[in-house]
């Protein structure tokens, strides 16, 4: 049985994956291959140089680094604010509690294209448009986030907080030492996702910046591609390098990360 | 003794307040505050310059007679309907594969997974070229017997290449949420069904399906918002075309407010757009609860 | 010896006691005499202010127009030592959106950089400043009427002002591949095409095919982005006597010679069987791959440059056998295409001292003439006279052929919604060339969706 089914699991998985590894072995042709049309997995020639070549014709490395300071920010607020809403809404109870919840998850239902403009005006406003504060702020706390620690923190028998209360504890010590240590799955599901969402983020960047220090990478890779000359192997290549500390982050994490999954969408 | 109790609770009931009040705040500043002033928006000609006009109902009369609208409105339909469909069938199919008792099964998994890391750019990127008449999904299709498809600029299989995207995308990370559901599932529920002679299909539809009902209506809401929302993917793979085809609201959206510069006529078609999801997912809320009696 | 030749263009212009006798030396006018006056006219730059002044100007990003507008820029600061001037290049389409946005929100650039195309929207909604031609170098309205396309004169005037100033203007061309044009027995200067239909009857001559795949297609139309779409429709429209809008104000699209105009456009495919639409390698940044990759023998397109050529083709740019031909034309007298071209704008927010400035730092970046044809040759400057025939200029190759194309050609439409339009023309096309709709019933409702368009900008 197990051998058995290796096989077309296997295929199953390769084929799935087959982009991807057309996306890699594309990074590394010249330039005339895209355009052949006919696919050499295996390039006959290798062409390592679209790395460093993409790398230098646009500033890609302030890109991705102002991706990965947008990222980690919103991550970290993700996880701070989330948290604390999210044990506020489990374990806690006040008038419209309930409704509180209804609204943050309805705006789960608002694409960002219907607050662009608003939010737009509102950064600008702020003073904050080219600033590392203004492309986070706005995308800085998800209400799928906010969901998700509280199902998790629901679970967490009330039993404990009872107790450190009763011993004297502190209501964001009960968070810090109790909660905290039991929420690990949930954070690391948190932390990846705010994380890999962000550095996606195309539109909100899109409208928000307009100098070229706070350009991310996603804003980068579409001028490169509108470029004079940009060659498709070289847009392979930065997507490549694009795809690594998502990657990174989703390796270090990845062990709470199954765990994670479960109490999301079951009741209660 | 009472008196403490009320303190104890009044004072637990401010921390939960406490806990919650900068997420409400943000949320205040940044979602409600600006979805209020696109709804008032909506009824006004904004062209970002001017100041905004009040002209009453005419965006939402002008753009249900507006045939590039309708035709949004049914491709969004379209494909908030089929590609949740699509990815939840999907999905669960990965998962069941995986979750037999394969050697490796992990490394699989966790493969395919790299479908949603990947950056969404990438994947717009990658399946533009992979969709093209001579690409490599019809180098795969020909030797099956198809012939050339012209996907991306064919209006009936527009859609459904980026449906495919979709799929792709998406459906590994909820293969992932099925497996947790399918783990839970303890075997002594399947030991006790296979002593009373039920087979693997009955297993399936008797025992699997309704265990795993609550995660499935979790898939299907929560892939219904991302299919809502999404953007890149006709943006870029085929720039809503051909002829529209692809143009889904929030592309529609998006151009009507930023290339046209018609902000009230574009904050017309959001609110349309977010009605659509909140009668879908209250649809759909209606209907597990319905299951749920059962 | 080039550059010193180069230096002494920029110190001529600069230099107010310059004689005309040294000008036309330096410029080795043959004929352009008369044409040289109007410039010579009014040198005298505007009474730049004194004190510090700081600008914003956004640059639509090119890459042979942008890195040579910033090194005018660095050579004018040099001289105006108390200007400062923030200088920010985006691609096209975020010009037009950050421009809207800024606008908005009162942070508009003082001046900035876009197509001819949008002048109506800006003027529509008096954004723009109108323009002081004697501060740009010119004596009287006719002097720089005289001395830029006539196409453009038109299109850029407004109540009899002038709202943006030229840098570069161009039409379309027919790019034919002189080698496949032998091989299949044509000669590439007598049997090129000059009517529609002999375009079809060439291109199914160079047609390969392989069963329902094209190994060779004759011609192609660009069919990437809106902007092109029009582009390519317009001069076919107005050959065929038609119009995009009639006296009224309503489009005119559908009439009888849009259909025919359309049905031209659809004929190479449709009629031909010479061109594949949806089998194309072009992108974004190369409209022209398939041209260049040799896997179709014309491309209607605007001028490419040979460094473009080089980099996919270095065969075909080192041997040269290509070459731009005229638009094919309904009448063979008449081939024309469409020009259109890049300009500069001030915003009507800026305050008087910063429009003098910009004035004064325009005409000093174009002022030198030879210098912006060499940096961004093959577009060609939009002004007429004092450069062409300058010995580093006259001898690039095909260069007739692109003025001719710059000169003759005619106007795109003008429209306040021209974004909202191109979409729909594009969408438009798309029906018909890729999913084979009936002619007539798309551009009904392409037209009546123009109309819309339009009627819902002045709902104000």
């Amino acid at each position: 049985m197990e051998w058995v089914g290796m096989l077309p699991l296997a295929a199953l998985t390769f084929l799935i994956v087959l982009p991807i590894i057309w996306m890699i072995s594309t990074s590394f042709q010249a330039s005339e291959k895209a355009y052949q049309l006919t696919t050499e997995w295996i390039p006959s020639v290798w062409h390592p140089e679209n790395y460093p070549n993409a790398l230098t014709r646009w500033p890609f490395p302030r890109y991705f680094l102002n991706s990965a300071i947008i990222s980690v920010s919103v991550m970290l607020g993700n996880l701070i604010f989330c948290t604390l809403a999210g044990y506020g809404l489990a374990k806690y109870r006040f008038p419209g509690d309930k409704i509180l919840l209804l609204l943050i998850l309805s705006t789960l239902m608002l694409p960002m294209e219907v607050t662009l403009v608003p939010t737009f005006l509102l950064i600008h406003k702020l003073g904050w448009l080219n600033s590392y504060k203004g492309i986070a702020g706005p995308i800085l706390i998800d209400a799928f986030g906010v969901f998700l620690m509280r199902q998790f923190i629901m679970r967490i028998p009330s039993e404990y907080i009872e107790a450190a209360r009763i011993d004297g504890a502190g209501e964001f010590g009960i968070l810090w030492r109790i909660i905290l240590p039991q929420c690990k799955p949930a954070l690391a599901t948190l932390a990846i996702f705010a994380f890999r969402d962000s550095w996606d983020q195309f539109i909100w960047p899109l409208v928000a910046v307009s100098a070229d220090e706070y350009r991310t990478f996603p804003l980068g890779l579409v001028r490169f591609s509108e470029d004079f000359a940009n060659p498709p192997n070289e847009q392979m290549a930065i997507a490549v390098l694009a795809t690594i500390p998502v990657v990174l982050v989703f390796w270090i994490l990845q062990r709470s990360l199954r765990t994670g999954f479960t109490l999301t969408g079951l009741k209660g | 003794m009472i008196k403490w109790q009320i303190n104890y609770r009044l004072r637990l009931m401010l921390w939960g307040i406490l806990f919650i009040s900068p997420t409400i705040c943000f949320f205040i500043i940044f979602k409600y505050g600006p979805m209020l002033w696109a709804m008032w928006l909506s009824f006004t000609a904004y062209d970002m310059v001017s100041t905004p006009k009040f002209i009453g109902l005419y965006n939402y009369s002008s753009i249900f007679q507006d045939p590039t609208f309708i035709q949004s409105l049914e491709n969004t339909l379209l494909y908030i309907v089929v590609a949740p469909a699509a990815i939840t069938v999907v999905s669960l199919g990965l998962a069941m594969a995986i979750n037999t008792k394969v050697r490796g099964a992990r490394i699989f998994m966790s493969s395919m997974f790299l479908t949603n890391i990947l950056p969404i750019l990438a994947c717009c990127l990658i399946w533009r070229f992979l969709f093209h008449p001579h690409g490599l999904v019809n180098q795969l299709l020909n030797p099956l017997g198809f012939g050339r498809i012209d996907w991306l600029t064919n209006q009936y299989t527009a859609m459904p290449a980026i449906i495919i995207v979709t799929v792709w995308r998406f459906a590994p990370y909820f293969m992932l949420v099925f497996l947790a559901g399918l783990l839970a599932i303890p075997n002594e529920i399947y030991e006790a069904a296979a002593i009373d002679g039920s087979t693997g299909t009955s297993r399936f539809w008797y025992i699997t399906l309704p265990l795993i009902a609550p995660i499935m209506f979790f898939i299907i809401v929560v892939s219904s918002l991302l299919c809502a929302r999404i953007f890149l993917f006709p943006y870029i793979i085929t720039g809503g075309g051909p002829g529209g085809a692809t143009r889904v609201l929030s592309l529609l959206i998006y151009e009507t407010g930023f290339f046209y510069m018609k902000m009230g006529r574009a904050a017309a078609v959001s609110v349309v757009l977010f009605v659509i999801v909140m009668v879908l997912t209250i649809i759909q809320m209606r209907a597990f609860a319905k299951t749920e009696e059962h | 010896m080039r550059k010193s030749k180069k230096m002494d263009k920029s110190s001529v212009f600069e230099d107010k006691k310059v004689t005309r006798r040294s000008f036309l030396r330096g410029i080795g006018a043959l004929g352009l005499g008369v044409a040289a006056s109007p410039m010579m006219g009014k040198l005298a730059s505007a009474a730049v202010p004194k004190g510090p002044l700081k600008l914003t100007y956004w640059d639509s990003e090119n890459p042979q127009m942008t890195p040579w507008r910033k090194k005018r820029l660095a050579m004018y600061l040099e001289k105006h030592k108390n200007i400062t001037v923030d200088f920010q290049s985006f691609p096209f389409t975020d010009v037009g959106k950050k421009v809207s946005v800024g606008f908005a929100t009162g942070t508009a650039p003082d001046g900035f950089t876009t197509i001819d195309f949008f002048i109506p929207s800006f003027t529509s909604r008096g954004l723009i400043a109108p323009l002081d031609v004697q501060q740009l170098g010119y004596s009287s309205l006719k002097a720089f009427s005289d001395d830029h396309p006539a196409a453009f004169v038109a299109g850029a005037m407004k109540d009899g002002k002038l709202y943006a100033y030229p840098q570069w203007w161009y039409g379309f061309l027919n790019y034919i591949n002189t080698k496949q044009f032998k091989e299949v027995g044509l000669d590439p200067v007598r049997d090129q095409p000059q009517t529609w239909e002999q375009l079809g009857e060439v291109a199914k001559k160079l047609t390969i095919k392989q069963g329902d795949k094209f190994i060779r297609q004759g011609f192609k139309f660009a069919m990437h982005a809106a902007a092109w779409t029009v582009i390519q429709f317009n001069p076919i429209l107005i050959q065929c006597g038609g119009a995009w809008f009639d006296k009224n104000g309503k489009c005119s699209i559908n009439s009888e010679a849009g259909v025919r105009a359309m049905t031209i456009r659809a004929s190479i495919i449709r009629q031909y069987a010479a061109e594949d639409p949806a089998d194309t390698v072009a992108t974004h940044p190369l409209p022209m791959m398939d041209w260049l990759r040799e896997r179709c023998s014309m491309f209607y397109s605007h001028p490419i440059p040979p460094a473009a050529i080089r980099s996919q083709n270095p065969i075909m740019e080192a041997e040269g056998y290509y070459m731009p031909v005229q638009s094919p034309g309904v009448d063979p007298n008449k081939r024309y295409a469409s020009c259109y071209g890049v300009i500069s704008v001030i915003s009507a927010t800026a305050s008087r001292d910063k429009q003098e400035v910009l004035h004064d730092l325009l005409r000093f970046m174009y002022s030198d003439v030879i210098d912006a044809w060499g940096a961004t040759k093959p577009f060609l400057p939009a002004r007429k006279s004092g450069w062409a025939d300058h010995p580093d200029v006259k001898n690039f190759p095909h260069l007739q052929e692109l003025i001719k194309s710059r000169d003759n050609g005619v106007l795109l439409p003008r429209s306040v919604v021209y974004a909202e339009m191109t979409d729909i023309m594009h969408r438009a096309v798309q029906k018909v060339v890729l999913t084979n709709a009936n002619i007539k019933a798309t551009l009904d409702t392409a037209a009546e969706e123009i109309d819309r368009a339009t009627e819902d900008f002045y709902k104000k």
